[in-house]
């Protein structure tokens, strides 16, 4: 069995939406950020990254990285059908991922989240602030590119969707910012989905 | 297939794998300095403004790093960049995702770009000193972990390899001493004919 460590509305979200759309039993255990817990010493033995998604598999390895784990979940349960079949397909499925990942959450949302992470001067905080947002909407701004036409954004359904779905959560949710058409279009369908419904209801989201 | 790059950038780290395929290839220049990456020619391209970003031969534009890394490898088993299984390839772009998103974008950035973060000078050499904290944190990180030998994974040289050259690259530039496995994995990259032919497009 699969165990995540997750903390509630995270990035982690994605993931656990994930394991709750392959639908094999896992266990999903809380992490408290606030508290330090990624800090701890029974954590850093896990993942010396301090960070979540943290996934430990059956046979006790840990595999850490968003991308990575969605990638393997995706690819060890065919039948949940969370990637294409062919490379190329899955090579796009990885772009939107990445894109999500490394742009919208590690340069915009962080940005705007944790400030005083990107500038030693508190008056500069504003404006630090203020390119996070505007990296938010450039980036939302591809992917809702990506989505014209689509439900999904590499047509069918995807890992790459559950990575869309939490940096969108988080701009609606925690940044009451309004998404561009295509993109709240494809946040609706996230929401409709049974398995982001229990994750949310899980992460106490909902 | 075109690799469209910046010299010195983390785009070296496609150019070494695309040398280490064999296969002809074009390259295009852009500066990662002079705003060129900011026009229409490049936008249309790549409207996210980075490099590497690959062409593909049916026109189809590939952008991210462990993406392009990763579909090059897959693409071309025969170079043997990649481990056949896919736990050996998932550990791969676990590795590609540690290095591309957390030690260039956190730990060297920050040293690179500093106006970027702090808009008064007088405040960009912290910023600076907290790149290189950052990343002398993040390679011991790496380097404490190693499960490799010569090269980084147990599965042995793979596409990781290349995008830990870039880092090792750009510690040379910044002033880092990393640890010594990466200074001797970086000494590796550097004897590979591979690796000195794309430096050596880099430099002309």
């Amino acid at each position: 069995m699969n165990t995540l460590y997750y903390a509630p509305g995270a990035c982690s979200l994605g993931i656990h939406v994930l394991l709750e759309e392959v639908g094999q039993p896992y266990e999903a255990i809380a992490l408290d950020l606030r508290g330090g817990a990624q800090f701890k010493p029974e954590f850093t033995g896990l993942n010396a990254k301090s960070k979540v998604p943290t996934l430990v598999r059956a046979d006790g390895s840990v595999l850490t990285e968003y991308p990575a784990i969605a990638f393997w979940l995706a690819a060890t349960n065919p039948a949940a059908k969370l990637m294409p079949a062919d490379a190329d397909g899955q090579a796009a499925a990885l772009q939107f991922t990445d894109h999500a990942v490394s742009s919208l959450h590690m340069q915009a949302f962080s940005r705007m989240y944790r400030p005083s992470n990107f500038t030693p001067n508190e008056a500069d905080v504003d404006a630090v602030k203020a390119r996070g947002k505007e990296l938010y909407e450039k980036g939302l701004a591809v992917m809702d590119k990506a989505l014209q036409g689509r439900d999904y954004l590499c047509g069918d359904y995807s890992f790459a969707d559950s990575a869309l779905f939490y940096v969108s959560f988080w701009w609606v949710e925690r940044m009451e910012g309004t998404l561009p058409a295509n993109v709240a279009g494809h946040y609706a369908r996230m929401l409709a989905r049974p398995a982001v419904q229990r994750t949310m209801a899980a992460e106490g989201l909902a | 297939m075109k690799l469209i790059y910046s010299p010195g950038a983390c785009s070296v780290g496609i150019h070494v794998i695309l040398e280490e395929i064999g296969l002809p290839f074009e390259t295009q220049r852009v500066s990662t300095r002079d705003g060129s990456m900011h026009k229409p020619e490049f936008t249309a391209i790549n409207p996210k403004s980075k490099v590497p970003t690959l062409v593909r031969d049916d026109g189809s534009v590939l952008t991210e790093f462990p993406v392009i890394a990763f579909w090059l490898a897959r693409a071309n088993p025969a170079a043997g960049l990649i481990p056949e299984d896919l736990d050996g390839q998932t550990r791969v772009l676990e590795m590609l995702d540690y290095i591309c998103g957390t030690i260039h974008p956190q730990g060297f950035t920050r040293q690179f770009r500093a106006a970027n973060f702090a808009r008064d000078e007088a405040d960009q050499p912290r910023v600076v000193a907290q790149g290189k904290a950052l990343a002398e944190k993040y390679l011991s990180l790496l380097a404490d972990e190693w499960k490799g030998g010569e090269w980084l994974l147990p599965s042995g040289y793979s596409v990781a390899d290349a995008a830990l050259f870039f880092i090792g690259n750009w510690c040379a530039r910044v002033g880092i001493t990393p640890p010594p496995r990466i200074a001797a994995h970086y000494q590796s990259m550097l004897a590979r004919p591979a690796v000195q032919r794309a430096l050596a497009t880099e430099a002309a």
